[in-house]
């Protein structure tokens, strides 16, 4: 969509292109009718942010000088003013305007984000991985937009949101396996794209990471796979190594198949495995992408209850050793069962931003028809297929 | 027209990425960083020695008994059969022994790194070593080029001396134009030792060529299953040029203006 169109609705607006509501939260306050909530950051979170629309996208992408070029032609464009032009006009109020009437475009059935109220209830624990205006392409394919996304410490939190919104690649974000095209992603406070190549290594130690797809290495059966970060990242004796490996390897149900190769394995059994070589270090980060998919329901709610466990097994050892930081376990899944068991604090991602987030009780509580309708399931609401 | 083209533009484009990520593999080595893994290095030779050493010891024997046969039965031909021996000396150690070592190099050790980095890669598994805290080209490539380094002079050597041995058995043993001492005695004439250590680092440098095209079309694979064949198709086809051009040029350099045969002009 061209921006022109929203330039107009925006034409009392005398802020530089650059200084859009998208790119700065706090910078919406100036809005009349919209109730600001605070954050526990202290910022004040717009909630009528996600509601920019879609040309934001566009002219994000474009350098400086060339949105001075439009601006002088925006006037000649409006004398030449056809139909499309005009319905364009109407749609274009939702912009992010700053005197705009909001009533009649929550409506507006093009705007993909009159979802989006951005909200965040706040929790009171601090931010372990922070998303702060995160934007990531790939090639012409937007997969963030603009993410505002905390996981906090001493949680198990969870990221849903339906397939293909880049779940994944958020986590490749926390991890600096893939850098944002603009925006920061901070761990434990620290700016993760800016990391030189040692530091980085020695910051994803803090990590327990499952890949969707399991990832372990083809090489090695499994109990080397999961022997594997600590064989080469501590000096323990083997004979400990391995006390440790088979403890982690009982919990997940898979002792008796310890000498089989990844290839050998179902896909659940896979899940496992690669779960249990994730924990192996005590990482105080914990991702999970889609612990449970491939497993079968009784498996599923014993791994939900497992992964409580070893949160709580976590929360004491840091309280005992005064960890710095409170273990933060995230979880991304699309079981809405595991969700409700599970989790404690919920981000509802769609588009490349937040839908809303907050402590779970008060998620599944939610107003908000694409949170109702995605925690419940439903058929009907804002998510269609496409 | 532009189809045609395309194959060359894509191998040239990758040539300044691939020089970065050599040097990078290659200043791991130097720079000793890779002993941090030295564990996996010595794995990596095992792997090289068990999979690799006899199919090119093989290869060159075969090679080695070829030129004998031709090199008795042309000397024999021109009336010169004790001069059969030349064959052994020059072509084996200079052309044929290097060369052969490097194509089953680039069928067997490139493209197994392709094939074995580049699934690694779409399965992720590259992106779990990351995650676990390893630097991955120091612990995937590094290592093998160390590993490379270790094995493959000796195994070189060896290949030399079945090559020669094939030959002397093919002259001497089976068509028996000249006798033992003979054939020893022109054989030993024409070539120094400087002739080895010259053929050697024809060969070190395919090997390292090889390992290193391989670590970079596998670790930078992508496309899934497909993207991996297409990978090692590739690598197979740089490997090939880089082998003759280091070939032709370690000819010109090392024997070039050698006094027995200027080849150089
Ligand atoms: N390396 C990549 N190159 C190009 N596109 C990519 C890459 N990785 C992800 N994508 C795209 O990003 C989008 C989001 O992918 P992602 O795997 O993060 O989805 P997801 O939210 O995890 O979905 P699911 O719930 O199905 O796992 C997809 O449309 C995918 O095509
Ligand atoms: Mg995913």
């Amino acid at each position: 969509m061209p921006f022109i169109p929203k330039r107009r609705g925006r034409d009392d607006d005398d802020r530089p292109e650059t200084e859009d509501t998208a790119v700065h939260p706090t910078a919406g306050s100036g809005r009349k009718d919209d109730v600001a909530v605070p954050d526990d950051t202290g910022l004040f979170v717009d909630p009528d942010e996600g509601r920019a629309s879609t040309t934001d996208d566009t002219e994000l992408d474009l350098p400086d000088d060339r949105t001075e070029d439009v601006d002088q032609r925006a006037p000649l464009t409006r004398l030449s003013g056809n139909a499309e032009e005009s319905r364009r006009e109407s749609s274009a109020g939702t912009g992010g305007g700053v005197s705009v009437v909001r009533e009649p475009q929550a409506e507006d059935p093009d705007d993909e984000y009159q979802w989006h109220t951005g909200i965040r209830r706040p929790t009171g624990n601090p931010d372990a991985v922070e998303f702060v205006e995160t934007h990531k392409a790939f090639g012409r394919n937007k997969i963030l937009r603009g993410l505002n996304m905390g996981l906090p410490e001493g949680m198990i939190s969870m990221i849903l949101g339906p397939s293909g919104t880049g779940k994944s690649v958020c986590i490749k974000h926390m991890v600096g396996l893939l850098y944002p095209d603009d925006g920061d992603v901070l761990v434990h406070g620290e700016s993760v794209p800016s990391m030189g190549l040692d530091h980085l290594l020695g910051m994803r130690q803090k990590f327990g990471v499952l890949f969707q797809d399991g990832a372990l290495f083809g090489s090695m059966n499994i109990r080397d796979n999961v022997a594997f970060p600590l064989r080469q990242h501590t000096d323990k004796p083997d004979k400990d190594i391995l006390e440790i490996v088979d403890r982690r390897m009982d919990e997940v149900g898979l002792g008796a198949a310890w000498d089989k190769f990844p290839n050998e394995l179902s896909g659940g059994m896979r899940k496992r495995a690669g779960f249990a070589r994730a924990l192996v270090l005590d990482p105080s980060i914990v991702l999970f992408d889609e612990p449970d998919s491939g497993l079968d329901p009784v498996r599923t709610a014993l791994l939900g209850e497992l992964i409580q466990e070893i949160h709580q097994e976590t929360m004491e050892d840091a309280r005992e050793k005064n960890w710095p930081h409170m273990p933060a376990f995230t979880l991304i899944t699309h079981d809405i069962m595991t969700a409700r068991r599970v989790s404690q604090f919920i981000n509802v991602v769609w588009k490349g931003r937040i839908v809303e987030s907050g402590p779970a009780d008060e998620l599944f509580d939610s107003d908000n028809a694409f949170v109702n309708q995605f925690l419940a399931g439903a058929s009907r609401g804002p998510l269609g297929m496409n | 027209m532009s189809a045609w083209l395309e194959q060359p533009k894509d191998l040239l484009a990758n040539v300044g990425e691939g020089a970065k990520f050599s040097a990078k593999i290659m200043g791991q080595v130097y720079s000793l960083r890779v002993l941090r893994f030295l564990g996996e290095a010595l794995r990596q030779a095992g792997v090289l020695i068990t999979s690799s050493t006899v199919v090119i010891w093989g290869l060159v024997f075969i090679i080695g008994l070829q030129c004998g046969l031709e090199g008795a039965y042309f000397t024999r031909s021109i009336g010169s059969p004790a001069y059969a021996g030349v064959f052994a000396a020059w072509c084996d150690l200079r052309e044929l022994v290097p060369y052969a070592f490097g194509y089953m190099m680039a069928a067997k050790v490139g493209t197994g790194i392709v094939a074995e980095l580049g699934s690694m890669r779409i399965s992720e598994e590259i992106d779990a070593l990351e995650v676990m805290g390893f630097d991955s080209v120091l612990f995937l490539c590094a290592t093998r080029l160390l590993a490379s380094w270790l094995v493959l002079p000796f195994m070189y050597v060896a290949a030399i001396g079945a090559g020669f041995f094939a030959s002397y058995l093919t002259v001497v043993e089976q068509v028996g134009d000249v006798s033992s001492g003979g054939y020893l005695l022109i054989f030993w004439m024409f070539q120094n030792p400087p002739d080895l250590l010259y053929s050697l680092i024809k060969a070190m440098s395919m090997a390292t060529v090889i390992v290193l095209v391989g670590c970079y079309y596998g670790y930078n694979a992508n496309g899934g299953p497909v993207g991996v064949g297409t990978a090692t198709a590739k690598s197979m086809v740089v490997n090939l040029i880089m082998v003759h051009l280091i070939g032709m040029l370690g000819t010109q350099l090392f024997w070039g203006a050698n006094p027995r045969a200027p080849i150089g002009g």
